[in-house]
């Protein structure tokens, strides 16, 4: 891991609104993001992810609270965004103009026109023999395709991603998803992946931060958090018995036909051990990694009910 | 500054309605014109005769083209909805949040004015052209003369008109760009922008008229001298010191007893149109900065 922090939010809050009208989009969110890593920003509609992508950009001023991007405070040095290329909320382009067009507007705005990067992203996202065609009449797909050349464009250091794969066809999706990890596997660049795709997430990002109310309610290494959560599908007979003996040492929860164990893969021998010795048969014990799905789901529906 | 600007002429330019119909429309319109007319004397022998009772000057061609800008009926509205679409598009279009991480907001907001600005300058200066070239034909069709002779002199004296004309119609289509434009940041929207910066154009145009109420009813007469301060006062008097060499001096007989009268310097103006032009520009610019990109 890099010691460059590519992103760093020092109590970030945003507020909308005011009075009895106002609202916390996000409360406090600190976060410290290692250059060269994928890291990925989950949470449900309206958990504050793509508030807090805006308040990385610039685009919205924070209520309360710093980002710096490369150590460099957002607001007060807006050029250090000539580091970042991003895709928010949906790619959105000037419909009247041609794809090609569009990205020369981007880059001239940037003041970085280069018309052979410009074919060669075009390239890259498969849309140089529509590049004249006029985006108004692009598909989605098509649209978050030039949406992520356009990101591209200055050869960023860090690529701020919210919902990068909207509108992809599953192909598309498998491409755009190994085009990230090649990002930071070949070229040292720096993903922050917001999806809600959390299958996507898992097969890419190094890092996660599970994003809920505004706040984050649980952040670290995608392998770690998930093997904190794995457990153990045993089927022994008899049943019962094998659950009396695993319960003092591990949560338990009976099934029909088998055992789920809240224990790591690391313990498996000493669950076995634990049954044999007790005279159990056992007939198969395998380790039931917990999906980031599964983790997301107990971690956001947990705080569901603590509010309920 | 230049990619900038660059890019702005793209957004435009490639926004072939809005160029269409809010820019180009003004030598395109010159150079129908031309053809209706030539198409007329050519079918009219009366409308021949009566045209040419009058001699008709290249010089009076070209300059008058610049008293379009200031119409507010039909000029003054197309360049406040131009300005909004230049300035209001990026919301609509969702576009903004690719831009604004690439640049500076400041430098986004002036090359916006200096487009604006360069817009108006291109299309009423072809616009000069079309009907200053266009006219020789017709003037010769109907039997006319066409001068004066592009003399050293002539042409001296023409360019100088033409640059004062051109120019306090510019400073006036570039205030009310200000308004729409301020217009368009807050209320987000071209037709928010169209609506806000004709209404505030036309009620400083009657401000005049409201002050002089206000300040009888209400037994302040001399409220009516805050009319000084406004951009409408200051270009007729700047008008009026360069074209007579005079202020134009505001009148007023008998409001609530007191007679008030007022002129003011030709360097007063110049100020006050200055200041109103930067603090539009300011404004606008200031509002941007601070303002929260959610689209």
């Amino acid at each position: 891991m890099s010691d460059t922090i590519a992103i760093r939010t020092d109590g970030l809050h945003k507020n909308f609104g005011r009075g009895k009208k106002r609202v916390q989009a996000v409360r406090g969110i600190n976060l410290e993001i290692h250059a060269g890593q994928v890291y990925g920003f989950l949470g449900p509609n309206g958990a504050g992810k793509t508030t807090t992508i805006r308040m990385l950009l610039d685009l919205i001023h924070p209520s309360a609270g710093k980002a710096y991007i490369y150590g460099q405070e957002v607001h007060q040095r807006h050029g250090v965004l000539r580091r970042v290329g991003a895709l928010v909320e949906g790619a959105a382009f000037y419909p009247f103009l041609s794809g090609r067009r569009n990205l020369e507007v981007l880059s001239r705005t940037g003041n970085q026109y280069d018309r052979a990067r410009i074919d060669a992203l075009l390239q890259q996202v498969g849309l140089l023999d529509r590049a004249k065609q006029r985006v108004k009449g692009y598909s989605t797909g098509m649209k978050q395709r030039l949406g992520l050349a356009a990101a591209l464009l200055h050869d960023p250091d860090l690529l701020i991603l919210d919902e990068p794969t909207n509108g992809l066809d599953p192909s598309g999706m498998h491409e755009i998803r190994f085009f990230i990890r090649n990002l930071a596997d070949q070229f040292g660049k720096t993903v922050f992946l917001s999806s809600h795709l959390l299958g996507e997430v898992e097969q890419v990002c190094d890092r996660v931060a599970i994003i809920h109310k505004g706040e984050i309610l649980r952040e670290g290494a995608v392998k770690d958090l998930l093997s904190t959560e794995s457990q153990l599908r045993v089927e022994a007979t008899p049943l019962d018995k094998a659950a009396e003996i695993l319960h003092d040492q591990w949560p338990i929860a009976t099934n029909t036909d088998h055992l789920m164990v809240k224990a790591s893969h690391e313990e498996t021998p000493f669950v076995i051990r634990r049954l044999v010795e007790n005279q159990i048969d056992v007939y198969e014990v395998s380790s039931q990694r917990q999906t980031l799905e599964e983790y997301f789901l107990s971690v956001v529906g947990a705080e569901v009910k603590q509010d309920a | 500054m230049l990619n900038l600007f660059r890019a702005e002429w793209h957004k435009v330019t490639g926004n072939r309605w809005v160029a269409g119909c809010m820019i180009w429309i003004f030598p395109i319109g010159a150079f129908g014109f031309v053809l209706v007319i030539g198409a007329i004397l050519a079918l009219s022998s009366t409308f021949r005769e009566s045209f040419t009772e009058e001699p008709t000057r290249w010089t009076d061609q070209a300059v008058a083209v610049w008293e379009l800008p200031n119409d507010p009926t039909i000029g003054r509205l197309i360049l406040v909805g131009f300005t909004a679409v230049v300035f209001a598009g990026e919301y609509q279009w969702g576009t903004w949040k690719s831009v604004v991480p690439r640049n500076r907001r400041l430098a986004l907001i002036l090359t916006k004015f200096f487009t604006v600005g360069v817009f108006v300058i291109v299309a009423f200066v072809v616009m000069s052209i079309i009907l200053a070239l266009g006219s020789w034909p017709l003037v010769a069709m109907a039997g006319g003369t066409y001068g004066p002779k592009p003399t050293g002199e002539v042409i001296r004296d023409f360019l100088g008109e033409y640059a004062l004309q051109a120019a306090t119609s510019f400073t006036a289509v570039m205030i009310a760009a200000g308004y729409a434009a301020l217009a368009a940041m807050l209320t987000r929207s071209i037709l928010g922008g169209i609506v806000a910066g004709v209404i505030i154009t036309a009620a400083e145009g009657f401000s005049i008229l409201a002050l002089f109420i206000v300040g009888s009813l209400f037994d302040v007469p001399r409220l009516v001298l805050l009319y000084r301060f406004t951009p409408t006062y200051n270009l007729l008097n700047v008008t009026s010191w360069l074209r007579s060499n005079e202020p134009n001096a505001i009148n007023f007989e008998n409001i609530a007893g007191t007679n008030i009268y007022y002129s003011d310097t030709l360097l007063f103006s110049l100020v006050m149109l200055a200041m109103w032009m930067i603090s539009l520009i300011a404004l606008t610019s200031g509002l941007f900065q601070r303002q929260d990109i959610t689209s």
